[in-house]
């Protein structure tokens, strides 16, 4: 059953000086519990796919459906990006109700939820504290919360670990694939760093250059519970060649 | 006998301290040698303390004037520049609020708003005065007209500076425009408001005082004319040492109520 559906999508952008057709004709889907990449030489027009997918913006020509239905912002869809863009001047733990204040959802149930997942991923001692008192890799973890708290259908995920320092990211990149995966999410995630790419996916699209086209999908059936596993496979390189030849 | 080995963790907070001690001490000392020298050479008739006054006949001069109701006067001006200064404040921020709101607005009044900020504010006087009256209002309203466009300008651009992303991430979770303004963009510019604040603090003293340069009755701008009308220098000095320690004070009040307000830092 595919959640999230792109039917011969196109995108051109409109400036003053000119025309640029951003997207050209791409499809595919996502399935229920499954992770898939995008990947593709950079600004060859990943997030704008990942706008459209998000109802952001509206497609030039073809359809996108979320469930079935023509998507639109709301909250069956969650957003994280390179930057954990959470709010310096709230606390943790509002920074991770944000989504339900805005959503004006006074609801118990959704409170709760959102307080177990901090517990559940370590962030409950901190919930009174600022953001600017966090490690990198924690602050991530908060703005993932955030994103949970309003129990997404699909989660969207831009460039989501490019900002962090290497060390980091392998941790937030297990963490995040780890939390994703017990809380039974689907996930569409934009990068361009292949291995990255390799090591997360269940399924890879890979895009051509400007204007972004499906130059070919992949599923990936690499054994490894975590993505720091699957680095290590003997596999992982053969993937990286073929993924790379396709890009370059 | 034996002198205790200091720990490096003990070092390094005596030399902090030694530092700010040293900061402290030099301070104190500028402003002491800086009225010592005026003294002496005001006391060897180096200089002529009719033109320059003296440190010795300033305190004269200001016990002479907390005898004789100099805190009307002071009154006179804490309330012209505070109520300009909130006016103005306020005032402006909501405009501020408006062009953010408005990009027609903002691109349409832009010129206007560039043209404005390099007009002397001064040369409005003459048309207050005719306008409003010559009195309090008339010095309040150059005070607003002074605080009021440099508001505009700054808080609006710390409106326009806020995260791209984060605004991303509003509209993602189906924020309306109300919500990104009260959610984010209000509470994000506040380190930049209260930097806004405090230079209007400055600016609304340049207000008042310039404003009763104009048209006075009263207050320490009123003073200050005054005295150098009929060459009492003694009452400008005093006046203008009653007015470095009234804004510095109000400077005070507003890096006091900054460091409650932006604890997240």
């Amino acid at each position: 059953m595919e959640i999230l559906q792109l039917k011969n999508v196109s995108l051109t952008y409109q400036t003053r000086t000119e025309e640029t057709v951003a997207v050209d004709d791409v499809s595919f889907g996502v399935k229920e519990g499954e992770f898939v990449v995008i990947v593709g030489p950079s600004g060859c027009g990943k997030t704008s796919v990942l706008s459209l997918a998000g109802g952001l913006i509206k497609p030039t020509s073809g359809q996108i459906t979320l469930d079935g239905k023509p998507v639109e912002t709301n909250s069956k869809i969650g957003y994280m990006l390179q930057h954990d863009t959470l709010f310096e001047w709230r606390t943790i733990e509002k920074n991770v109700m944000l989504g339900l204040e805005v959503q004006k959802n006074r609801d118990t149930y959704a409170k709760n939820y959102a307080h177990d997942l901090l517990k559940k991923y370590g962030l409950y001692d901190f919930r009174k504290h600022y953001p600017s008192q966090l490690s990198g890799g924690m602050r991530q973890r908060a703005a993932l919360i955030r994103t949970l708290a309003l129990r997404p259908r699909l989660l969207l995920l831009d460039e989501a670990f490019s900002a962090l320092d290497f060390q980091t990211r392998m941790e937030v990149c297990d963490d995040v694939h780890s939390i994703i995966k017990s809380e039974g999410k689907t996930a569409l995630l934009v990068t361009h760093d292949i291995s990255e790419a390799i090591s997360l996916a269940d399924r890879i699209v890979v895009l051509s250059k400007r204007p972004a086209k499906v130059k070919s999908l992949y599923t990936v059936n690499l054994d490894g519970k975590t993505p720091f596993e699957r680095r290590e496979n003997k596999e992982f390189s053969v993937w990286f060649d073929r993924i790379w030849r396709d890009i370059s | 006998m034996k002198k205790k080995l200091r720990s490096e963790r003990e070092k390094y907070l005596l030399s902090l301290k030694k530092q700010s001690t040293k900061v402290h001490a030099i301070r104190l000392a500028i402003l002491i040698g800086f009225f010592g020298l005026w003294q002496i050479l005001a006391y060897t008739e180096t200089i002529d303390d009719f033109i320059t006054s003296s440190p010795v006949r300033i305190v004269k001069m200001l016990r002479e004037l907390l005898s004789s109701g100099i805190f009307v006067h002071i009154a006179t001006t804490l309330y012209e520049c505070i109520l300009g200064f909130i006016i103005a404040t306020v005032v402006g921020s909501l405009i501020a609020v408006w062009l953010w709101w408005s990009e027609t607005a903002r691109r349409v009044l832009e010129p206007y708003l560039v043209v404005l900020n390099s007009l002397p504010k001064i040369a409005l006087g003459p048309v207050i005065i005719i306008w409003v009256g010559a009195g309090a209002k008339a010095i309040i309203m150059m005070t607003v007209l002074i605080c009021i466009i440099v508001t505009v300008i700054s808080v609006l651009s710390g409106f326009m500076e806020c995260d791209k992303d984060k605004i991303l991430l509003l509209r993602s979770m189906g924020a309306s425009k109300l919500q990104i303004l009260t959610k984010l963009i209000l509470p994000g510019s506040l380190p930049n408001f209260m930097s806004v604040i405090k230079i209007n603090v400055g600016l609304a003293w340049v207000g008042a005082i310039m404003g009763e340069y104009l048209v006075s009755s009263a207050g320490l701008g009123y003073l200050i004319i005054y005295g150098g009308q009929v060459f009492k220098l003694d009452l400008v000095m005093a006046s203008t040492l009653i007015l470095c320690l009234l804004a510095a004070l109000m400077y005070i009040v507003v890096a006091v109520i900054e460091k409650r307000i932006c604890r997240f830092r």
